[in-house]
């Protein structure tokens, strides 16, 4: 009896554990990365060294214009997110400082999600079922704290070229402008599809052809409302305007680095197929290796090319390396 | 629309190679099939769309939906498809309705879809269409000669029929099991009386000889308590199949049962889906994936806030001149908390 007992127990504990290692066969769900079985980089193995070179010929008279929304409370997160800081400042009291010189210190302590403000999506943020970017079974390499393959350490550089792409002016030009009356200044609704032609259109309004290792800026507009925190905050997170299937492809084909936007998302949403969620987000970063930049802060850079017919600029942001992490947030600078 | 580029004039003396080369690449462009022509690829369409109502509050069909969910869903399905639209509110008013497909005839739309419940009124409209040479799509209640997209309650009371009948039996087999319709049952309007005939055509398919219950709202919510209460206290050791005719009867039914102490005792699917009992990642709404253990085990999709994404496809077949069946029909679908997330994914992440 107690025999029988041990054997269903064990018998028990193996079909638990086998539960517990079931893995979707990923090498049919995401396809191989362009950069071998071991790549856990992405996207950013394009930025070669002639690739940092010819973007530095970006820089003509040293003007860093400003691409990153202030991180603070009350701008718009979603859900239960959430960025907090405590201040540490102990010494400031009577008596405590150090020394006859008098030191005395601060420090913080920043509770955080890292999905938040200006922010990247590493390769780790988003799978099909439990597959990552390069075929990558997740399930087998996470714990509680931190993802063991595919984290933000495995990154290379972001010094590159940044390209501008003014979908505002865009959709004005064409005559397909649709605002928002909650946008101090012109925004496209959310809501509204940007397509590969759309993109192309507005690289052609400045000149440009995409090369390989480029990170393309979406300008809609949308970010005034990230502006207006946090009077705003549930318009912007109740959708955005954004690329579509068609303009992540034809992204995906110019075999650029990062796509960034000045909403939340970078895709448009809702989506155009009610029953996909994020398909842009698969596409990018789980089947091209391609980053995502939310929350990039754009309306500065599409002033200045709107003022100066030169849409392009160097693209300087660097991301710590953070072990494990699925993304991080960012500062982002355009230097010209 | 497209700029037309002038050729430089060529050179004197290269006149005549030229014009050589172009009547052989003309005739070699004859021996190829011609690509579409642009103006084809580029042909857009005005499509007219009256809905029911967009009084707001206002829910249409005996479910949650409201009219502005229903124009909502055709501004969205027509983003990417070649159709221009022009909107108009019916306001369940034959005047308004009737003046609305005028003012359409007068802009010569490409076609008209007509969402209204009153027939005489709809076979006026399709006369008047008709003459104008305006083809016409119907939704939910039929126009004279149009193609109509329809909902299909019967075959959706038949599927929350059948998956109370699974329920029960798989989990109280043996037991004393009682069937409850609740909700505005009678609502002949919104074709609520098929739901309940399809509900119980569905549990006698599972259960055959089980007792069904109706409980009739008459279109209060705030009944259900009292009625299911009366009805509970007297079936001390029932279990209770409640098919609700709507999502708000569904979550009212699972209080009463709550404040009767009687959650344990019942299970309940109701019809409709929509955002009063699903929402996204973090709003917690009785069907998400987070609370599989719900009294509530479903509820058959209704898709009114997507019926634009049905619909417009369906025009557009009729306006390229491709065969139509003469009725087409949602194809509903019982949404469970294991599901719910596929059916309806959340975007409140990123």
């Amino acid at each position: 009896m107690k025999f029988k007992s041990l054997f269903a127990a064990a018998l028990l504990v193996a079909a638990s554990s086998s539960l517990a290692l079931a893995q979707s066969d990923c090498t049919k769900i995401v396809p191989p990365s362009p950069w071998g079985p071991n790549d856990q980089t992405g996207a950013t193995n394009r930025v070669t060294a002639a690739v940092t070179k010819a973007a530095a010929a970006e820089i003509k008279d040293g003007k860093v214009i400003e691409m990153s929304y202030p991180l603070a409370d009350g701008i718009p997160l979603f859900g239960t997110r959430f960025t907090k800081t405590i201040l540490t400042a102990t010494s400031l009291a009577p008596g405590a400082a150090f020394g006859e010189n008098q030191l005395t210190y601060m420090e913080d302590t920043w509770l955080s999600q890292s999905h938040v403000g200006t922010h990247l999506d590493g390769m780790g943020h988003i799978g099909r079922k439990d597959c990552y970017f390069n075929q990558t079974p997740m399930g087998k390499f996470i714990n509680q704290n931190n993802m063991t393959k595919l984290g933000l350490e495995h990154l290379k550089s972001f010094a590159t070229r940044g390209v501008l792409v003014d979908m505002v002016k865009v959709f004005k030009a064409a005559g397909k402008f649709k605002g928002n009356a909650a946008c101090k200044r012109d925004c496209l609704d959310k809501g509204t599809v940007i397509t590969g032609a759309d993109i192309q259109a507005g690289l052609k309004m400045y000149n440009v052809t995409l090369r390989e290792g480029d990170i393309v800026v979406v300008h809609t507009g949308w970010g005034n409302l990230f502006e207006q925190y946090p009077a705003q905050n549930a318009v912007f997170n109740s959708g955005a305007p954004g690329i579509g299937k068609d303009a992540a492809k034809w992204l995906i084909s110019q075999k650029v680095v990062a796509v960034g936007a000045d909403t939340w998302v970078v895709e448009v949403i809702p989506g155009e197929d009610p029953k996909e969620a994020f398909i842009v987000h698969n596409m990018l970063i789980t089947d091209s290796g391609i980053h995502i930049l939310e929350n990039v802060r754009t309306d500065l850079m599409a002033a200045e090319a709107n003022q100066t017919g030169r849409a392009t600029f160097f693209f300087s942001m660097t991301v710590p390396k953070a072990v494990g992490l699925t993304g991080n947030f960012v500062g982002i600078e355009g230097i010209r | 629309m497209f700029k037309v580029l002038t050729p430089p004039a060529p050179f004197a003396g290269r006149r005549r190679c030229v014009l050589r080369l172009g009547i052989l690449a003309l005739l070699l462009a004859s021996a190829v099939p011609a690509p579409p022509a642009r103006g084809a690829e580029a042909r857009r369409y005005s499509i007219a769309f009256a809905n029911l109502t967009e009084e707001p509050g206002v829910l249409l069909e005996g479910t949650g939906f409201t009219g502005r969910d229903v124009r909502e869903s055709f501004v969205l399905a027509a983003r990417l498809l070649p159709v221009d639209l022009v909107l108009y509110d019916n306001g369940r008013d034959p005047q308004k309705a009737l003046a609305n497909a005028d003012d359409a005839i007068r802009r010569k739309v490409d076609l008209y879809v007509q969402y209204h419940h009153d027939a005489a009124t709809n076979a006026l409209i399709g006369q008047r269409l008709q003459a104008a040479k305006i083809p016409v799509v119907a939704i939910n209640d039929p126009v004279p000669g149009a193609p109509l997209y329809t909902l299909d309650n019967a075959a959706a009371g038949l599927i929350a029929g059948e998956a109370l009948g699974d329920f029960g039996l798989s989990t109280w087999r043996g037991a004393s099991v009682l069937a409850v319709v609740i909700g505005n049952i009678g609502a002949r309007d919104d074709r609520v009386p098929e739901r309940v005939q399809g509900v119980i055509e569905g549990l006698r398919r599972r259960l055959p000889g089980i007792k069904t219950v109706p409980l009739d709202t008459r279109g209060n919510p705030a009944q259900i308590g009292p009625l299911l209460g009366r009805l509970v206290a007297g079936q001390p050791g029932a279990k209770l199949l409640i098919a609700a005719t709507d999502d708000t009867s569904a979550l009212a039914a699972k209080a009463a049962l709550e404040t009767a102490g009687r959650l344990a005792d019942a299970a309940i699917v109701s019809h409709g889906v929509d955002r009063s009992i699903h929402g996204g990642m973090n709003d917690r709404k009785e069907l998400d994936p987070s609370n599989r253990g719900s009294v509530v085990i479903g509820s058959v999709a209704f898709y009114l806030d997507r019926l634009g994404y049905d619909v417009l496809p369906l025009a557009l077949r009729v306006l390229h001149g491709e065969p139509v069946p003469p009725r087409t029909l949602t194809k509903h679908k019982l949404i469970t908390t294991a599901n719910v997330f596929v059916e309806y994914p959340p975007y409140d992440m990123q």
